[in-house]
């Protein structure tokens, strides 16, 4: 099926975040000196860091969190949406405390709340990138 | 410089304002020089006094290059020295006042002219033709939320009403309320938009929910049209047409700095510093305050406001302003012109040519009695993940 939505932005910057959609790894930009995770590119406020962000790295997080807020467009702005209103973007409290954006699929709009433990799930779209997506936590 | 050497040493003489809405074929840079010749003849000066000018671009340079192929002081013919663009999305007007009193401050300039544009209606429509749907904002690249389909303002600002109404137990009925006391100013300024189109807050929880928890009339307009002003310093505004509008401060806030680990910036703007320095540098309270034009791109933006400066407590601005106190008769009078929800959207140059218009008098059948200091506030910043990194402005301006 040919993507009839906007394209994710992709600076050379974040290159390596979205390498990693592709392998399935959920990453974080990490930091190596003092395990502080962060969301996204940013300097560890923990303590000086080095050139060009040397003291961090995409690391692979749990990939779980909590809503923290959540929107849902009715209207389709775009028209690839069309099929999909009302749909749900949320932001996502990570449970390694970043905030982090994206779709909670697999959920009723009228069961969506804030608070709602979710996972990531990940949407192969085509050769140059894979969106990270949540869905309601499965009880394993 | 300490407080005593910014406050009332600079006026506002000028203002200058096209007709706002529709307007279809009109540049953004003719508009501009419309506003800039209003300004002039309002503040009873000629072209050749201006010898600095300033414009206010929510999206200044759009890229590696200033967007636009002319300026507005060449084609008005202003001898300026300087120019330059200022503006982060919706704030554009203080950035441009505080630019504007430097250059005074330094004796760079004698007369300053701010004018600001918007076309944003008839790009809408333009968008309309290519079969999407509304807001020009979609359009804009490098935004993280696009391939998720949050390709709206509304999408992130919802974020904040969402969260709210998770906190305080705010309801979408006290939202409404914002957007009702807006739209019943509205209706006593003839300039508005929405003048002679009354609402009912059943007419707002029947419009159609465009991206929840917003309504449609939850969302400001999309207007063409564009304002300009002109400032100059307390001396030389005693002589001029119109009577001086005095600076008392100027305050900025910013969330970003707190973006990614304080997780308290989506039931707040960054008022607390923005309202500090300019409180301070003009040596008022809040209760000083007589009109306040507020930046209200969403209805929730207005109450957060609400809280943040301390007309109700944190978590009661749904009460509060259920209670009336904001419309027209209410001990605080906001967005008093009908705002950016139901008059014009240029950014925050609607908030202060309004709160101008105020202290002046000139408000008609709107005008808040003995007006004599008005409070007005911006906002705008990036959006990242679904986070704002916002700027907050508070100007406080008095007659």
């Amino acid at each position: 099926m040919t993507w009839n939505k906007p394209r994710p932005n992709i600076p050379e910057d974040m290159q390596d975040f979205w390498d990693n959609m592709k392998a399935h790894k959920f990453v974080l930009w990490h930091c190596k000196v003092c395990d502080a995770w962060y969301w996204p590119l940013a300097c560890c406020r923990n303590h000086a860091n080095e050139a060009y962000m040397g003291n961090m790295e995409w690391k692979e997080a749990k990939g779980r969190g909590k809503v923290f807020s959540f929107t849902a467009p009715h209207w389709a702005f775009h028209p690839g949406f069309k099929e999909e209103v009302p749909y749900i973007y949320a932001m996502i409290e990570l449970e390694e405390g970043p905030l982090f954006s994206s779709n909670v699929i697999g959920c009723d709009l009228s069961e969506m709340k804030v608070g709602l433990p979710v996972e990531v799930i990940f949407e192969d779209v085509d050769n140059e990138f894979t969106l990270p997506k949540f869905r309601p936590l499965q009880e394993s | 410089m300490d407080d005593n050497n910014f406050k009332d040493r600079f006026c506002i003489v000028g203002l200058g304002m096209t007709e706002v809405g529709h307007l279809p074929g009109c540049t953004p840079r003719m508009m501009e020089v419309e506003a800039g010749r209003l300004a002039l003849a309002d503040a009873g000066l000629q072209p050749e006094d201006i010898d600095a000018a300033i414009q206010g671009e929510s999206d200044p340079g759009g890229g590696v290059r200033p967007r636009f192929d002319d300026a507005f002081p060449r084609m008005l013919g202003l001898p300026v020295k300087v120019y330059f663009t200022v503006g982060r999305g919706g704030e554009v007007a203080t950035l441009a006042l505080l630019a504007a009193t430097q250059l005074l401050n330094l004796g760079i300039a004698k007369y300053v002219m701010i004018a600001g544009a918007r076309n944003d209606w008839s790009r809408t429509q333009k968008i309309r033709q290519t079969g999407r749907r509304g807001q020009v904002f979609m359009e804009k690249e490098g935004v993280w939320g696009r391939p998720f389909g949050a390709v709206t303002a509304a999408s992130f600002h919802g974020l904040l009403a969402t969260r709210h109404m998770e906190e305080y137990g705010t309801t979408s009925r006290q939202l409404g309320a914002i957007a009702v006391a807006e739209r019943q100013w509205a209706c006593l300024n003839p300039q508005a938009y929405m003048y002679g189109k009354p609402m009912t807050i059943e007419d707002h929880q029947n419009s159609p929910i465009v991206v929840a928890p917003y309504h449609l009339l939850d969302i400001c307009l999309q207007s063409d049209g564009a304002t300009a002003f002109i400032v100059t310093t307390a001396e030389r505004a005693k002589n001029l047409r119109k009577p001086p509008l005095h600076i008392m401060g100027i305050g900025f806030g910013e969330h970003m700095g707190k973006l990614w680990w304080e997780k308290k910036n989506y039931t707040n703007l960054a008022v607390e510093a923005a309202k500090k320095d300019a409180f301070r540098m003009a040596g008022i309270e809040l209760k000083d305050i007589d009109v306040a034009e507020l930046y209200d791109c969403f209805t929730a933006e207005v109450m957060l406001q609400l809280e943040d400066y301390g007309w109700c407590k944190k978590g009661e601005g749904g009460p509060f302003v259920e209670a009336g106190h904001i419309g027209p008769g209410g001990d605080v009078p906001v967005n008093t012109g009908g705002g950016l929800l139901s008059s014009h959207h240029l950014g925050n140059l609607t908030c202060v040519a309004e709160a101008i218009i105020q202290l002046r008098g000139e408000g008609g059948a709107r005008q808040v009695k003995d007006a004599e200091i008005a409070l007005a506030t911006g906002h705008g910043g990036e959006i990242v993940s679904g986070q704002m990194c916002s700027i907050h402005s508070s100007l406080l301006l008095r007659r």
